[in-house]
């Protein structure tokens, strides 16, 4: 019987020819009411999408159509190039000119000196930083302060520093019986003692990221190890280290990212190529062929080059950052 | 019974020495990392107030100081006031702007349900992984050869009006502002403009005092753009004018640090007051949410 008066009720008609039709004008309601809100929404990123359209998508594709062109003095095409420019970039030619790979080469060493080193340094610092002792907030203000000062400033006074009439570093260069007169005008020394200095203006920065980075391990995990009779260096070994690594690794990948743009220091304490193109990074041979030579077609393809290296980085990142969120 | 207490009160007041001698330990270390970290910004103050020495000592002789340094630097390099006026023209009027483009897209993007936002949303995120220097060719021609804008403010200012970290930030703070108080607004005859201005932009005063604060640093901070698009002296920005100032003043070491401490001040003076957003800022990439 129950099973009837079910029917009974599924079957009144009124409902089932009400209700699609209600269905259908809400939803063009709603159609109606999205496209209303697309033309807010466009009118709202407008201003954004102008200024992107204009400074970083139109230019960044006329980038890549420069780099298969050779260009004139202006900047106007001239002719066709197709892929040389690469070819020549990576040796691939023949010509023998290798300074173009060697310096893709100076970037990664580059890299290698300033980037392990500088998260060393940063979690060392902000291990110290959570001392707790009174006044730690200034300490922890001057551990941060690098990051206020532009490189351009770090620049002229390391330019200083490295001196030789200055006398500062006179004692390193005795060390290693160099025969350059200072630091940044041997071969040997000239990249790492750029990279040091870098080290030194992306401290701030490291140190921020690490700092907040262990803030954020539930501080119940100290105190049970404590309890369990770890001693320092076991709770940073077995808790801090591990459960850094994702924060470490988003470092790594940033800071190797902003070693391959860097530019400012080397045209400042350095303002060429460096002893024997030791400091030639990929971004000062940029500029180089872009603002000395005016090889606009060229430089376009250095660019290129450089780009893709940046973006299989922030690719890398973004999966970090994704597994650290599932970890999470 | 007595034995126990003595030996109970020797414990804790050896723990308490042991405690003591931990501390200290732990000032000395952190006064030392300050004083390594300082290190560049206390030699130049050493060699800024040395007078006009070619073989100035790490440690200056603290019985004549020489402080009129500072102001030789003004008179030595006129430009040095025209410079800093210049960086902070344009890096308000970038911040500004970055508020206003970055907040307005924001708005859509957290707000408004709209046909091809996702398609939108990829194109901004896009704007994170091009590199500054992957543009830089295109854009100095459009802005020197094309608009000739060398040596102007809107040469400095109007590329860097947009930012895809701006958006983002906002976008993530305006999301989490309840969508209830959005539709309420709507029915109450809030228009969409209005509700952006009036509710949304005063409850997200700590996002965007973020965004104004990384932007400011940022845009003051400049070196390449600037380097670029500037010939003339009075046009500099105090970065590039610091470095050509290292140049024309190569032997005189003095006003060389002085300028580049009154330069390095706006910046100092931010992080002591703004470190709470800048961390936020700086953070907010590496933690996402």
């Amino acid at each position: 019987m129950s099973t009837q008066t079910d029917e009974v009720v599924t079957i009144t008609p009124s409902s089932q020819t009400t209700s699609p039709d209600e269905t259908f004008s809400n939803s063009t309601y709603i159609r109606r009411r999205r496209w209303q809100n697309f033309g807010w929404a466009l009118l709202y990123m407008a201003p954004a999408l102008i200024i992107f359209a204009a400074f970083t998508f139109w230019p960044f594709f006329q980038s890549i159509y420069l780099s298969f062109f050779v260009t004139d003095q202006a900047g106007q095409t001239v002719r066709f190039n197709d892929v040389q420019y690469y070819s020549r970039i990576l040796n691939l030619d023949g010509s023998g000119r290798t300074e173009y790979l060697q310096s893709i080469w100076v970037t990664i060493e580059f890299s290698l000196m300033v980037v392990p080193l500088g998260i060393v340094v940063s979690v060392a610092l902000a291990v110290l930083a959570t001392a707790k002792v009174k006044i730690i907030g200034v300490f922890r203000t001057i551990f941060t302060s690098s990051v206020a000062i532009s490189v351009a400033s770090a620049s002229v006074i390391w330019a200083l520093i490295y001196n030789p009439s200055v006398k500062a570093t006179q004692w390193l260069v005795d060390a290693l019986h160099l025969k350059s007169q200072g630091l940044l005008l041997d071969a040997s020394t000239a990249l790492p003692s750029v990279a040091f200095m870098t080290i030194w203006t992306s401290l701030g920065f490291n140190f921020i990221i690490t700092l907040s980075g262990i803030q954020a391990i539930p501080q119940d995990l100290y105190e049970s190890s404590k309890i369990d009779g770890a001693n320092g260096w076991n709770s940073f070994r077995f808790i801090t280290l591990p459960l850094l690594t994702p924060t470490l690794l988003f470092l790594f990948i940033i800071s190797t990212i902003s070693c391959f743009q860097a530019f400012t220091q080397f045209n400042v304490l350095i303002a060429n190529e460096g002893p024997d193109g030791s400091t030639n990074v990929m971004v000062y041979q940029l500029f180089t062929a872009f603002f000395k030579d005016t090889r606009y077609g060229f430089a376009s393809a250095i660019a290129v080059v450089l780009f893709l290296v940046v973006l299989v980085l922030t690719l890398i990142q973004y999966r970090l950052l994704d597994r650290k969120v599932h970890y999470q | 019974m007595s034995a126990g207490i003595t030996s109970n009160e020797a414990h804790s007041s050896t723990y308490r020495a042991a405690e003591m001698a931990r501390t200290i330990g732990l000032y000395i270390l952190l006064i030392v990392a300050s004083l390594v970290v300082l290190f560049p910004i206390l030699f130049s103050l050493s060699l800024a107030v040395q007078g006009d020495t070619l073989a100035p000592q790490l440690v200056p002789d603290f019985s004549k100081l020489d402080w009129s340094v500072f102001s030789q630097a003004f008179n030595q390099e006129p430009n040095l006031g025209r410079w800093i006026i210049n960086s902070f023209v344009v890096s308000l009027a970038v911040t500004l702007g970055q508020l206003i483009t970055s907040s307005l897209a924001a708005y859509a993007l957290a707000t408004l349900d709209f046909p091809g936002k996702s398609i939108f949303f990829v194109i901004f995120l896009a704007t994170l992984m091009i590199p500054w220097e992957a543009t830089v060719i295109p854009n100095y021609l459009t802005i020197a050869r094309d608009l000739h804008w060398k040596d102007s403010y809107q040469g400095l200012i109007v590329p860097f009006l947009g930012s895809g970290f701006g958006i983002f930030l906002l976008r993530q703070y305006f999301m989490t502002i309840p969508k209830d108080l959005y539709e309420a607004a709507v029915i109450d005859g809030c228009g969409r403009t209005r509700y952006l201005w009036s509710i949304l932009i005063p409850l997200s005063r700590p996002a965007l005092g973020t965004l104004a604060v990384y932007a400011f640093l940022n845009t003051y901070n400049q070196y390449y753009w600037p380097l670029l698009i500037t010939d003339s002296p009075e046009w500099r920005t105090t970065q590039v004018g610091i470095t050509a100032f290292r140049q024309t003043e190569s032997a005189v070491f003095n006003l060389q640090m002085a300028g580049t401490l009154i330069v390095m001040v706006p910046t100092l003076l931010l992080l002591i007051i703004g470190q709470r957003q800048l961390v936020r800022g700086l953070t907010s990439g590496a933690l996402k949410g």
